[in-house]
């Protein structure tokens, strides 16, 4: 009997050999091998892994979804509640809270500078209990949004009257840089997760804003090359 | 969240549910949808259309089967589908590609690769069921529902596939490097 073709070899994989197949792999060695091969290569195939999809997939894929009403658009209550927020994101918002307040607490009572002041502008908390509806508490939020960016401009420009660099209060500004970056990455992820959370938004916002401030510093710093 | 309550979310249109399924599910059906196509592109095509369909037949989903096997086999439809709407209009035999396509892959080894290389070269009737056998273990008579052919057809398009997958590995390996079973590390 001559040499077995490729495909008797390739169907021997799965079946049975004939007994004059029996009699010719056991004699010839190239038969023999190449069976063998063949075999690896078909359990090769059938461990071979996942693939990822691209970066970007789901964007699309949920941008489709949107286009054809197979996504629900979350309603204004889904937007503002936290009751469906998971609980380590609230608890997140939660530390973030205090020790945003913690800080800037220590800053302003630090020194006795004028940025003491400030505090005063926060004591506006009966505006956030007293909301009585969504729009109450969303409004809400965007005062006190708004108030905290009021506040770290101040916090800036009062830096800079009283002769403090900005480095000296937030170290040095490639460190820094570092830091926004991670936290920009995070927030991203955080957003994609829940898109509609005004916090996680809100914090986004903040750390792309702080991160392009930190940028300009460092070029600043740096001088131009030319 | 059990994943039939993350089913029962999805098929009411809940995005972060959606989502979940996804982030489970996606390297599977890329996986698929990219070796049927054997092109990068196309697989996302594909595998956007898998989950369309998928997300859009949830509330029919009624948990007879697994329900990766049922996302599974609309990936696997979505991907022929497509691939024979494409060779409806184009009307064309898959060429033999004088390059060997190299498609991104993470973390794979160096013998995924060239099987990955390999899968991509052949042409397109025997990488469908190649795929659907030996990589996604269809039976016989599952491929032939599948592709619209007999068990036979597809058992003889199946050893003809792993032949010719056996000469591209050869081919690329470089013959005079390694050969038969040494090529395998056995």
């Amino acid at each position: 009997m001559g040499h077995l073709n490729a495909e008797s070899l390739a169907r021997l994989v799965d079946d049975a050999p004939r007994p004059d197949e029996i009699e010719h792999l056991a004699e010839c060695r190239a038969c023999s091998s190449e069976l063998e091969a063949l075999r690896a290569q078909t359990r090769a195939l059938g461990a071979l892994p996942e693939i990822r999809p691209p970066l970007g997939d789901w964007e699309v894929l949920e941008a489709r979804l949107r286009s054809e009403g197979l996504i629900e658009e979350p309603g204004l209550l889904a937007r503002l509640t936290l009751a469906q927020t998971p609980p380590w994101m609230r608890a997140a918002a939660a530390v973030a809270l205090f020790f945003g307040g913690t800080m800037f607490g220590v800053t302003a009572a630090s020194d006795g500078s004028p940025i003491a002041a400030l505090v005063g502008g926060a004591e506006e908390p009966g505006m956030v209990a007293q909301a009585a509806n969504l729009d109450d508490a969303a409004s809400a939020v965007r005062v006190a949004e708004q108030g905290y960016v009021d506040a770290l401009a101040r916090y800036r420009q009062l830096l800079e009257d009283n002769g403090s660099s900005e480095d000296a209060a937030s170290g040095d500004p490639r460190s820094r840089y570092a830091a926004l970056e991670y936290l920009v990455a995070a927030g991203q992820a955080a957003v994609r997760q829940a898109p509609a959370d005004p916090f996680l938004n809100g914090l986004l916002a903040s750390t792309l804003a702080e991160r392009e401030v930190t940028l300009r510093r460092i070029s600043t710093r740096r001088g131009n090359w030319f | 969240m059990t994943e039939s309550q993350v089913i029962r979310q999805a098929a009411d249109g809940d995005a972060r549910a959606i989502r979940t399924l996804y982030d489970r599910y996606a390297p599977r059906v890329f996986a698929v949808v990219r070796r049927i196509a054997g092109d990068d592109e196309l697989a996302q095509d594909y595998a956007q259309e898998a989950w369309i369909r998928a997300i859009r037949a949830l509330p029919s989903f009624r948990g007879d089967s697994r329900f990766s096997t049922w996302l599974h086999r609309i990936a696997v439809n979505a991907a022929l589908q497509a691939l024979r709407r494409a060779e409806t209009r184009r009307k064309r035999e898959a060429p033999f590609p004088a390059e060997i396509p190299v498609g991104p892959r993470g973390g794979d080894t160096l013998l995924q690769r060239r099987l990955e290389r390999a899968l991509d070269t052949l042409p397109e009737g025997m990488r469908r069921v190649l795929i659907l056998h030996d990589v996604e273990g269809y039976t016989h008579e599952e491929i032939g529902d599948a592709l619209g052919v007999t068990a036979g057809t597809s058992k003889s398009q199946l050893f003809k596939a792993r032949a010719k997958m056996r000469e591209l590995l050869t081919v690329l390996d470089g013959a005079t490097e390694e050969s038969g079973a040494e090529a395998w590390g056995i």
